[in-house]
C-alpha cells in the first residue's frame, strides 16, 4: 500500500547536521530510527510531516556502552542488539527480558528502545523496565542538551515531555550500587508476538528496598509509589503481598477495550505481581525463578 | 492390483522447490507492463443505508486518474446460488467495508489520493447485527426484494423476511424420540464468526483486448466458477464464456475464502470499459477482513435424548446463522449443516432446523469446514455433556452411537463405509483415554483430557464434475491440465502420483500444470475437499484412457494381445514374451513403425471426466427426504491433552491425537501435514481468534495485532496424525477428500478437556485464557 503524502527525506551523517535539519524544518519534521511505529503511521494517515530525518546513519547513536558509572543506549540501538548483548544481559537483566517481549524477530530487528518510549503507547514494555532503573531520557537540540527523568516522560497516551526541536539522541541508567535482582512479566494472548495487556516490572534491592513499575493498566507507564511505600523495609511474606495486593489496586486504573477486560487485567495485575515478586525474591537470594 | 509403486508412497511435493526458492509466481508477482492501471475501493461506511448521491468530479480531476466507476457502470447482480450480489453496491449498501465505487488511476498513489475526494451521501437505516435480531418479525428489512431473486432449486428463501434460506430435514418421530428418552438435555451454543487468514490478500488483474476477450488473472480457488459468474454478470455487455479466460498462478492459502467470486468480479467489470489496459486490485489486509467472505456465526439450540443403556433417540438441532450481507455462497454452508447436523451418529428420530438470515456484517461464505466445525463444537460438547448424565463414559458413548456403513442418514440414504470405530480406538489408545486422570507437577495447573469425533461430507451442487487432459511428450514424460488448485494441500503431486500409478512413470516426470481456463479442461472448484476424489477420478480415467491407446497401438503393431503387456520403468512389457520390451519414448509422439516402413499412431493423448451419477437435491423441502444430496462422508476422531494454569486461564495443549479415515491416503506425508495444518487452524479458532464489531457493524480488529492466529512458538508439544484406510468404492485407489475435516474436532474437544479439568462448561467460542480464568473465578464466588 502506498504512502500518498509527499515528505522529503533526509539521511544526516552527524548529529549536528540532524539538529539543524530538524529545526530548520520547524515542526514540521519526524525523526526515524526503527520506522515500525512511523511507516505505519505514513501509510496510514496518521501524521503528516514536511520531512523525514533518517538518524541511523549517525554511528555514535547505535551504540550500548558504559561511562563512568553509567549506561549509555543510544536511540539506534534496536531490541535485538540488546538482547545479543553480553552487558544488557549480565548487568541489566530486566531490559533484557522486557526486550525479549517486544514484537517479533522481525520488529525487534528494526525497532528500538528510544522510538519505544518515543510512541509512548500506554504498553510500551521498554517503559517499567526503564522506570524501576530510574532511567533518563537525554536530548538535545542545536543549543543543547537536557535530561529528563523517565517518571517525567509519559504525559499522556502517545504523548511525551519532548519539544519539537528536539531527539532523543539515547538513555542513561546509573548501574545500582546496592545488589539487586528484578524481572518482567507481561500478559499477552498467546506465545507469539502481542501488545502487552498489562505489564509489570519489579526491582528488588537486598536491603528490602523495591521499585515497581506497570505498563497497559493505565493511560501512561508509571512507578507504583504507594506500592513501593508499603513494601519498603520489609520482608515479603505471604501477608505482606495480599496486603500489597490491595494497595496495588490504586495504583492502576485499567481499561475494558479489545485486547482484554477490565476486570482480567486486574486479577492479572494481582497475580503477576504476586509471582513475580516470588520470582525476584527467589533470584536475589540466588535461587531459581519461583 | 500388483504392488502399489506411486499411490500411497510420501512423494515430494512436485512443487516444493519453486516455492521454498521463492521463484513460485503469484499473482502480485507478474508484470503487466507499462499500461496497468490500479483500482482504489470507495467503501460503505455505513453497515445498512441509501446511497443518496456520488460526487465522483473532484476524483476525477486528480492527475493520472483514468476514470472513476460507481454502482451505476453496472448494474448488475451476480453471485454462486443465489442472485444477491452487486459488482458495486446499487441504491443501499448493507455492511461496512461493501465497495461502493472504485477509482483507477495509472499508479496506486493517485488512486488512493483520489479515491479520498469522493464523497457519498448516505441516508442511514437501522442495522442488524444480530441474527436473532433479523429474524423478528419487525424486523428491518435488508433485501426488501428478495422474493425477486433468482436461486438453486434446493434453496427456500422467505420474501419480505430476512431468512434467505430454511433447510428443514425431519425424519422418524421427534415426540415418540423424546418420549423413549430417559435423559433429556437442551443447551444453547453460541460461535462467532471467523477469518481464513491466508497469507496472501485477495488479488486480481483484469485486461480486456481488442479482439474482445476478457483475462483475469486471480488468486482463486475456483477459475471455472470465475469465468462462469464473470460471463453471468457481464452477458449484457455481450461476453460469452469463450470470451473470458481466468488464469489462476500460485495461491497463497484459500481455505475456502478463495472460492466463488467475491472482488474479482471489480476487476473483470471495470476491465471491460477500459479496454487495452489492464486493471489491478490487490486487498489490504483490512480489506481482507472484511470484504472477502467470513466464517458465518451460529446460535445452536441443541435438544438429545438418549436411553440408560447410551442410545440415542431423538436429536432436535436448531441452527441459526448470521450469515451477513450477502449469502450467494453463504447459504450453502446453512443447507449442509441442515443436512448432516447429526453428526457420525445413527439417531432413528431427528428434527434439523437451519436457517440462514441476513444480516448487516460481511458476508458469509465458505470455509474449511463449511459449517461442520461451527454445529460440531455444540453437538460434541454435547454428546459428552448427555453421557455425563447418563453415567456413560463418553467415548463408550460415542462408540454406541457412531454411526456404521448402511445406516440410514438425516436425509434417508444410506452410510458409506467409513472407519469411525477404528478411529476412536487408534485414538484413545495414543491418548491413553482410559489411564485415568494425569496428575498436574505444577499446583497451580491442571491436567484434562477431551474427545471429539466428526464427518463431512462434501456440499456441492449434485452435478459438480471434473477433467483432465494428459499429454505425452516425446521423451516419455507427461503434462497434465486440470482445473483444480494447489493451495498448499499438495493436490498436484497428487494428481502426478494417480498418473504415475496408471502409467508406470514416476512423479517426477510429470508436470501438473495450474489452471488457464482456455487450456485446461473443466474443474467445478477446488472447494469441500473434494478434488483428490473427484479430479482424481478424472486423472486416473484421463491416464486410462492414455494407457488404452498404448495398448490398442501395441495390439495393432506387435499383434500381442491386450491382456498379455503391462507397463513398467516407462516402457511395455509382456507376461508372455519376457524378451518383448519397447520404450514409450519412442512411439507416444511418433508411433511405430511397422514392416512397410510406414508409421502407425500418433501422439498419445488422455481425457478424463468425473461427474457423480448418483446424487440428487430433488427432495421434499418440509423433511429433505428423497434426494441423495452427499456423495459420501468422511469421518474420523480426535483427543486432547490441555494444560491449564488455574490462575491465569493460560491454556498449553501437550499432545494432540487425531485419526481421519483417508479411504487411502495417495500421500501419507500430505495427509498427515493437513492434519498438522488442520488441528492449529481449529485450535486458532478455539483459543485465539476474536472478531469483534462495534454496535455500528464495524470490525474493530481487521489486523493481526489484534486477530490473533498461531505462531510456531504456539505449535502443541506433540501431534499424532493417524491415517485410517477404509476405502471408498468411488474413490481414486480408495480415496476420499480429508482437507477440511482435520479441523472439525478442534473446538469441542478443548471445551472437553476443559470441563474434564475444571469442571466448567464453555458454551461460547472463542475460548480464550482470559474467558477460562474469568469463569475460574466466578465459580469460586459461588
Amino acid at each position: 500500500m502506498p504512502v500518498i503524502q509527499g515528505f522529503e527525506y533526509f539521511k544526516p551523517k552527524t548529529l549536528n547536521e540532524a539538529l539543524h535539519l530538524l529545526s530548520n524544518n520547524r515542526g514540521q519534521a519526524s525523526i526515524l530510527a526503527g520506522g515500525t511505529d512511523i511507516v505505519v503511521q505514513f501509510k496510514e494517515d496518521l501524521i503528516t510531516s514536511k520531512a523525514l530525518i533518517d538518524i541511523k546513519g549517525i554511528t555514535e547513536l547505535s551504540k550500548i556502552e558504559i561511562k563512568e558509572d553509567k549506561l549509555f543506549i543510544g536511540a539506534c540501538v534496536t531490541f535485538t542488539d540488546l538482547i545479543e548483548s553480553e552487558l544488557i544481559k549480565n548487568k541489566f537483566p530486566i531490559i533484557w527480558e522486557a526486550s525479549k517481549t517486544v514484537g517479533s524477530v522481525g520488529i525487534r530487528n528494526r525497532a528500538t528502545m528510544v522510538g519505544n518510549i518515543c510512541s509512548a503507547v500506554p504498553s510500551a514494555d521498554s517503559a517499567p523496565a526503564l522506570l524501576v532503573y530510574e532511567a533518563l531520557v537525554i536530548l538535545k537540540n542545536k543549543d543543547g542538551e537536557r535530561l529528563v527523568p523517565i517518571s517525567d516522560w509519559f504525559i499522556a497516551p502517545k504523548k511525551t515531555g519532548i519539544q519539537k526541536d528536539e531527539i532523543v539522541v539515547g538513555i542513561l541508567i546509573h548501574i545500582p550500587k546496592k545488589k539487586y535482582a528484578c524481572c518482567y512479566e507481561k500478559l499477552s494472548r498467546y506465545e507469539g508476538e502481542d501488545l502487552a495487556q498489562a505489564g509489570i516490572g519489579i526491582l528488588a534491592f537486598e536491603d528490602h528496598y523495591y521499585r515497581i513499575a506497570f505498563c497497559a493498566v493505565g493511560p501512561i507507564p508509571t512507578r507504583a509509589p504507594k506500592l513501593e511505600q508499603f513494601l519498603n523495609g520489609k520482608k515479603i511474606t505471604s501477608p505482606i503481598i495480599e496486603e500489597a495486593k490491595k494497595i496495588l489496586l490504586e495504583e492502576i486504573t485499567p481499561i475494558t477495550d479489545i485486547r482484554s477486560s477490565r476486570k482480567y487485567r486486574i486479577h492479572m495485575v494481582k497475580l503477576m505481581f504476586e509471582r513475580g515478586l516470588k520470582k525476584v525474591i527467589s533470584r536475589l537470594e540466588g535461587g531459581k525463578d519461583a | 492390483m500388483n504392488k502399489l509403486k506411486y499411490v500411497g508412497h510420501p512423494v515430494t511435493r512436485i512443487d516444493s522447490l519453486e516455492k521454498v526458492t521463492g521463484s513460485a509466481q503469484f499473482v502480485d508477482d507478474i508484470d503487466f507492463g507499462p499500461n496497468l492501471l490500479y483500482a482504489e475501493i470507495i467503501e460503505s461506511t455505513f453497515a445498512h443505508a441509501i446511497i443518496k448521491n456520488i460526487e465522483t468530479s473532484s476524483a476525477e480531476r486528480v492527475p493520472d486518474v483514468v476514470k472513476v466507476f460507481t454502482g451505476k457502470d453496472f448494474p448488475y447482480k451476480f453471485g454462486l446460488y443465489m442472485k444477491d450480489r452487486f459488482i458495486f453496491a446499487q441504491d443501499r449498501v448493507r455492511f461496512i467495508g461493501e465497495q461502493v465505487a472504485a477509482v483507477v488511476a495509472r499508479n496506486p498513489k493517485a488512486a488512493k489520493i483520489a479515491a479520498k475526494l469522493v464523497k457519498v451521501e448516505y441516508e442511514p437505516l437501522p442495522e442488524v447485527l444480530d441474527q436473532m435480531e433479523a429474524l423478528k418479525e419487525d424486523s428491518i428489512l435488508i433485501h426488501p426484494d428478495l422474493g425477486d431473486y433468482p436461486h438453486v432449486p434446493w434453496f427456500f428463501p422467505k420474501a419480505n423476511t430476512n431468512v434467505a434460506h430454511w433447510r428443514k430435514t425431519r425424519r422418524g418421530n421427534i415426540e415418540k424420540g423424546f418420549e423413549e428418552a430417559d435423559v433429556i438435555l437442551e443447551d444453547t451454543y453460541t460461535v462467532p464468526r471467523y477469518s481464513h487468514c491466508a497469507i496472501e490478500t485477495h488479488v486480481a488483474v483484469g485486461k480486456f483486448d481488442y479482439s474482445g476477450r476478457l483475462t483475469v488473472w486471480a488468486s482463486s480457488q475456483s477459475p471455472n466458477v470465475q469465468r462462469n459468474l464473470f460471463s453471468e454478470a457481464l452477458s449484457p455487455l455481450g461476453l460469452s464464456h469463450k470470451d473470458i479466460r481466468v488464469i489462476t498462478p500460485h495461491v497463497g492459502g484459500g481455505f475456502g475464502g478463495k472460492a466463488g467470486v467475491t472482488m474479482e468480479i471489480m476487476v473483470a467489470a471495470i476491465a471491460t470499459k477500459l479496454k487495452g489496459n489492464s486493471v489491478k486490485i490487490r486487498w489490504t489486509r483490512e480489506q481482507e477482513f472484511y470484504n472477502t467472505y467470513q466464517r458465518l456465526g451460529v446460535i445452536a439450540k441443541i435438544t438429545l435424548g438418549a436411553k440408560k443403556d447410551g442410545t440415542i433417540t431423538a436429536l432436535d438441532h436448531k441452527l441459526y446463522w448470521d450469515a451477513g450481507a450477502y449469502v450467494e455462497y453463504g447459504a450453502n454452508v446453512v443447507n449442509a449443516v441442515g443436512l448432516s447436523a447429526t453428526g457420525p451418529y445413527r439417531i432413528a428420530n431427528i428434527s434439523i432446523d437451519s436457517a440462514c438470515v441476513y444480516t448487516n456484517l460481511p458476508p458469509g461464505g465458505p470455509y474449511r469446514g463449511f459449517g461442520y466445525s461451527e454445529f460440531l463444537f455444540g453437538l460434541e460438547s454435547h454428546i459428552d455433556r448427555v453421557a455425563k448424565k447418563l453415567g456413560i463414559e463418553p467415548v463408550l458413548f460415542r462408540r454406541i452411537n457412531a454411526i456404521k456403513e448402511g445406516d440410514t442418514l438425516a436425509y434417508g440414504a444410506k452410510m458409506n463405509a467409513n472407519g469411525l470405530l477404528q478411529a476412536i480406538e487408534k485414538v484413545s489408545k495414543e491418548i491413553k483415554w482410559y489411564e485415568g486422570k494425569i496428575e498436574s507437577e505444577d499446583p497451580v495447573k491442571v491436567i484434562g483430557k477431551g474427545f471429539s469425533i466428526f464427518w463431512k461430507a462434501p456440499a456441492m451442487p449434485p452435478n459438480a464434475s471434473s477433467s483432465a487432459f494428459l499429454k505425452f511428450n516425446e521423451d516419455a514424460s507427461i503434462n497434465i491440465l486440470v482445473s483444480g488448485m494447489d493451495i498448499g494441500q499438495g493436490y498436484l503431486t497428487v494428481m502426478a502420483q494417480i498418473a504415475a500409478e496408471i502409467l508406470s512413470i514416476p512423479p517426477s516426470r510429470i508436470r501438473v500444470e495450474r489452471p488457464d481456463t482456455d487450456r485446461n479442461p473443466y474443474e467445478w472448484q477446488t472447494v469441500a475437499s473434494h478434488v483428490t476424489w473427484s479430479c482424481g477420478n478424472a486423472v486416473k480415467k484421463a491416464a486410462l484412457d492414455a494407457r488404452e491407446q498404448i495398448y490398442d497401438l501395441i495390439e495393432r503393431t506387435h499383434y500381442l494381445d491386450r491382456d498379455t503387456i503391462y507397463l513398467e520403468d516407462e516402457k511395455v512389457k509382456s507376461r508372455t514374451k519376457p524378451d518383448f520390451e519397447l520404450a514409450l519414448k519412442d512411439f507416444v509422439i511418433n508411433g511405430i513403425q511397422v514392416e512397410d516402413g510406414t508409421f502407425k499412431g500418433g501422439p498419445i493423448t488422455g481425457r478424463g471426466t468425473f461427474m457423480p451419477e448418483f446424487t440428487s437435491t430433488d427432495a421434499d423441502p418440509e423433511t429433505s427426504q428423497g434426494g441423495h444430496p452427499n456423495v459420501h462422508y468422511t469421518v474420523g476422531a480426535a483427543a486432547v491433552i490441555l494444560q491449564i494454569d488455574k490462575e491465569t486461564g493460560k491454556m498449553k495443549v501437550l499432545k494432540v491425537v487425531e485419526a481421519v479415515d483417508a479411504g487411502k491416503a495417495i500421500n501419507p506425508d500430505l495427509v498427515k501435514g493437513q492434519v498438522t495444518g488442520g488441528l492449529m487452524q481449529g485450535l486458532a479458532t478455539v483459543l485465539y481468534e476474536d472478531m469483534r464489531f462495534d454496535n455500528k457493524g464495524k470490525m474493530l480488529n481487521p489486523n493481526f495485532t489484534d486477530y490473533k492466529i498461531p505462531t510456531s512458538m504456539d505449535i502443541p508439544d506433540e501431534i499424532v496424525p493417524i491415517i485410517i484406510e477404509v476405502p471408498q468404492p468411488d474413490g481414486p485407489f480408495g480415496a476420499r477428500g480429508i482437507g477440511e475435516h482435520t479441523m472439525l474436532p478442534a473446538a469441542p474437544m478443548i471445551a472437553n478437556a476443559i470441563e474434564d479439568a475444571l469442571g466448567i462448561r464453555i458454551k461460547s467460542m472463542p475460548i480464550t485464557a482470559e474467558k477460562v480464568a474469568l469463569a475460574i473465578l466466578k465459580k469460586g464466588e459461588k
